[in-house]
């Protein structure tokens, strides 16, 4: 099941009906229903994983307040479910196991509760069926965000909320602005990449540039694509997820895109390894080793053949200030190019591949060619002019979203009606999906 | 009132907008009228005057091979070919059941080279039999049982699903044909005055197994049992072809079926000879299909047997039907010179 497919579709229709018409205190309920319903639909495996996970730390967060060896339940809750997410992600001891679906996100929200249980942030859910609500949440099990349960619990467990017509409008639009991105864009571009990488001896240099940077867009308008049919979605049900995306490209340095891209992720490992390591509290040595020890876990994270990449982005991190330009616009540039050329890890999926081809950048000037074979990736010119004019609009909305969305808030429901059509219309008529495309999967799903 | 004109523009603006669907999915859609046009030839049918005694269903072994033209001008039977690309055995049940709302024909000709197929085949070949099909149970069906893994409903009820990506391929024909159709054939029958000889030939494979499978008996006996219903006889054929697809074991099947159940069959590989066709004149594709002097001899042959074993009206003494065939005999004329 995709989170772009009519039975998710069918089933997020399904739930807003039942949301806003069933007594108000199902609402909670009905979530939980449908998102154990979805998750029984991926196999034992996922459901059994679930469970577990919530099962621990939920009794984990009620003993934590009567006991006195609280950090030794912390610590054991905390390795058993990182464990599980070491073994399961990288297919150790246990083979041919299908990855139950989000458990990367599950898992950082269980963790990220337990500690914060730990913290006396806030108080533990007594309620399992609430709790169970927190982990299973079926939208952002797809593709996140990470979310932490002191920033949704209030809206997913509120019970008096009235069906109002302009948060529906507001979450079509963002889901709409998510599909366009995934469909229009992502699936577009991933046509080109998918033969580019086919070839690793001839498309080396421009190409592999040409690569890069497609692929910056690719991802972003994917990753963040499916987020905003998550986050869309449950504004429609007034729960307010948190944001991961705030236009990243724009960024004028790595640790600046670090605060912009996958915001849930960076700040997880913000607030649960980077701070209890002791931040940035103890001297410039310590604080470059907690960087480069977040970044390569992070990789590590993504899998094995990312730490490079990790290490890589937690030293551009740390070199940032020395080559930081007067010019703001040049360091957009600078930034945007070292984020583009180290997705290299992740386009070729190899390091031994992504460290030739990065390579290959700077030793060949092959772009006469690159130029003359542009049609040969197969898109035609009519696909690159609306692959083209939807990344400007992508470009021109990130840069003024607030502006936008406020216009669009005021606008007259009619003319709300209209947009919405639209955009149906023209996610429908220029989107890359059905029969002949088969990358309909996001890519960030498998992390 | 306010409120009132208010709900009003939103009607207006959600109307405008189906209809706009509505074009878009039409607009879209590709026409087949001058570019594969077998994808035309099953909504052509809609179009007729529904008054034909004989009623073909199969494959392109019939809408390549047999002439209903041919048929009213030797004998003046009334027919019509109900065939489709690779139309496969569950197709033409459901087409005929499809066809029966309309009318019951006395005679209803079902080529069994379908028998060989007992799974959807291709994507292509499902759009050509179904796209152009109205919306009927029957359709509805015949998309249930066709569908391939990757296929779904959804892209049939609404085409722009599928054929999105022909936003950069529209041509004038996607405009001129938005609402209407030419006919593309003579009551079924395609036209190719080609002529390709045979030069080589697939070499015949043993096959490990040759037993048609549970699912063609299946349709083949609901096709059986909906003519019986409807006082219709079945009569199986098997066209002409030299390429050796057809096997013995796959004939006693069907020999077998036709004796058990009491009706005819005719295997047209056994009659080249007799029927007179050549094979250096007759195919337009090296001898899989028969071309338009092929067709000719083929259906004038089947015409002495129908007559023969069938008791058919000779329409050509009804001054009516025989007005409208005769305009049809003109522009056949015409176009096969």
């Amino acid at each position: 099941m995709e989170l772009i497919s009519g039975t998710i579709f069918a089933i997020m229709l399904i739930t807003v009906i039942l949301y806003y018409t069933l007594p108000k205190k199902a609402k909670p309920y009905v979530l939980l229903l449908i998102s154990i319903v979805v998750y029984a639909s991926f196999g034992k495996s996922s459901i059994f994983f679930i469970i577990f996970s919530t099962v621990t730390t939920y009794l984990a967060g009620i003993l934590l307040e009567k006991t006195k060896y609280r950090k030794t339940i912390l610590a054991i809750t905390i390795i058993i479910n990182t464990l599980i997410l070491v073994i399961l992600k990288n297919g150790l001891f246990v083979k041919d196991i299908i990855i139950p679906i989000g458990i990367s996100y599950y898992t950082f929200q269980v963790i990220s509760y337990i500690i914060d249980i730990y913290r006396k942030k806030y108080e533990p859910q007594k309620n399992i069926a609430k709790y169970f609500l927190y982990t299973m949440y079926f939208p952002y099990l797809f593709i996140g965000p990470i979310n932490r349960y002191d920033k949704i619990q209030e809206l997913l467990y509120k019970t008096d909320k009235k069906f109002n017509a302009s948060k529906v409008f507001n979450g079509l639009i963002r889901m709409l602005w998510g599909i366009f991105k995934k469909l229009v864009i992502a699936n577009k571009i991933q046509i080109i990449i998918s033969v580019i990488t086919q070839d690793t001896a001839t498309y080396q240099g421009a190409y592999a540039l040409f690569a890069m940077i497609l692929y910056s867009i690719e991802l972003y308008c994917d990753f963040s694509g499916g987020i905003d049919v998550v986050i869309g979605f449950s504004k429609i049900l007034q729960i307010n997820l948190l944001e991961n995306f705030e236009n990243p490209y724009k960024s004028q340095s790595i640790q600046e895109f670090w605060r912009r891209w996958h915001i849930t992720l960076s700040s997880w490992f913000r607030d649960y390894v980077y701070i209890p390591l002791g931040g940035s509290r103890c001297g410039k040595l310590r604080t470059n080793i907690n960087v480069i020890i977040v970044f390569v876990l992070s990789g590590l994270w993504h899998g094995t053949q990312y730490i490079l990449w990790g290490l890589l982005h937690g030293i551009f991190l740390i070199i940032g200030k020395f080559i930081k330009t007067p010019y703001k616009i040049l360091n957009t540039i600078i930034t945007f190019l070292i984020v583009s050329i180290l997705w290299s890890f992740f386009i070729w999926q190899d390091a031994g591949t992504a460290c030739t081809m990065m390579l290959s950048v700077f030793t060949k000037f092959n772009y006469a060619d690159l130029i003359q074979n542009i049609l040969n990736f197969g898109l035609s010119i009519a696909n690159y002019v609306v692959l083209i004019i939807s990344v400007i609009a992508v470009i021109i909305y990130d840069y003024n979203k607030v502006k936008i969305n406020n216009k669009i808030k005021n606008m007259r429901t009619e003319t709300k009606l209209i947009i919405l059509i639209s955009a149906v219309f023209i996610i429908l008529i220029f989107g890359t999906y059905g029969i002949g495309f088969e990358a309909s999967e996001f890519i960030y799903n498998k992390f | 009132m306010k409120r009132f004109f208010k709900t009003l523009k939103i009607i207006a603006i959600i109307i405008i907008a189906i209809i706009i669907f509505y074009i878009l999915n039409k607009l879209l859609m590709p026409k087949y009228m001058t570019d594969l046009v077998e994808g035309s030839m099953i909504s052509q049918y809609y179009r007729e005057p529904k008054n034909h005694e004989v009623i073909f269903i199969g494959d392109c072994e019939v809408y390549a091979n047999f002439s209903p033209m041919v048929l009213y001008e030797e004998k003046g039977i009334t027919s019509y070919v109900r065939g489709s690309s690779q139309q496969l055995i569950w197709q033409s049940y459901y087409i005929l059941k499809e066809t029966l709302k309309y009318e019951i024909p006395k005679v209803v000709v079902f080529n069994v080279n379908s028998m060989r197929y007992s799974e959807p085949v291709s994507e292509a070949y499902n759009r050509l039999t179904i796209d152009k099909m109205k919306w009927s149970k029957e359709k509805y069906d015949i998309i249930k049982t066709s569908m391939l893994e990757e296929e779904n409903m959804l892209s049939y009820i609404f085409p722009i699903l599928r054929y999105h990506d022909r936003y950069d391929k529209l041509t004038k024909e996607d405009i001129t044909y938005l609402f209407k159709e030419k006919d593309n054939t003579y009551q079924g029958f395609l036209i190719n005055k080609n002529i390709k000889p045979v030069q080589s030939l697939p070499t015949k494979r043993p096959l490990a197994n040759y037993q048609f499978e549970d699912i063609d008996y299946e349709y083949l006996q609901k096709i059986l049992d909906l003519c019986k219903q409807n006082n219709i006889q079945l009569l199986l054929i098997k066209a002409p072809s030299v390429y050796p697809f057809w096997y013995d074991e796959y004939n006693e099947q069907i020999v077998e079926f036709a004796q058990k159940n009491n009706i005819n069959f005719i295997n047209f590989l056994d009659k080249v000879d007799e029927i007179g066709i050549d094979y250096t004149q007759d195919t337009y594709d090296g001898g899989l299909h028969l071309n338009l002097t092929g067709a000719t001899k083929l259906t004038k042959y089947f015409s002495e047997y129908l007559k023969e074993n069938y008791e058919l009206t000779d329409y050509r003494n009804n001054s009516d039907v025989d007005k409208i065939y005769q305009e049809k005999l003109e522009m056949y004329h015409k176009d096969i010179m």
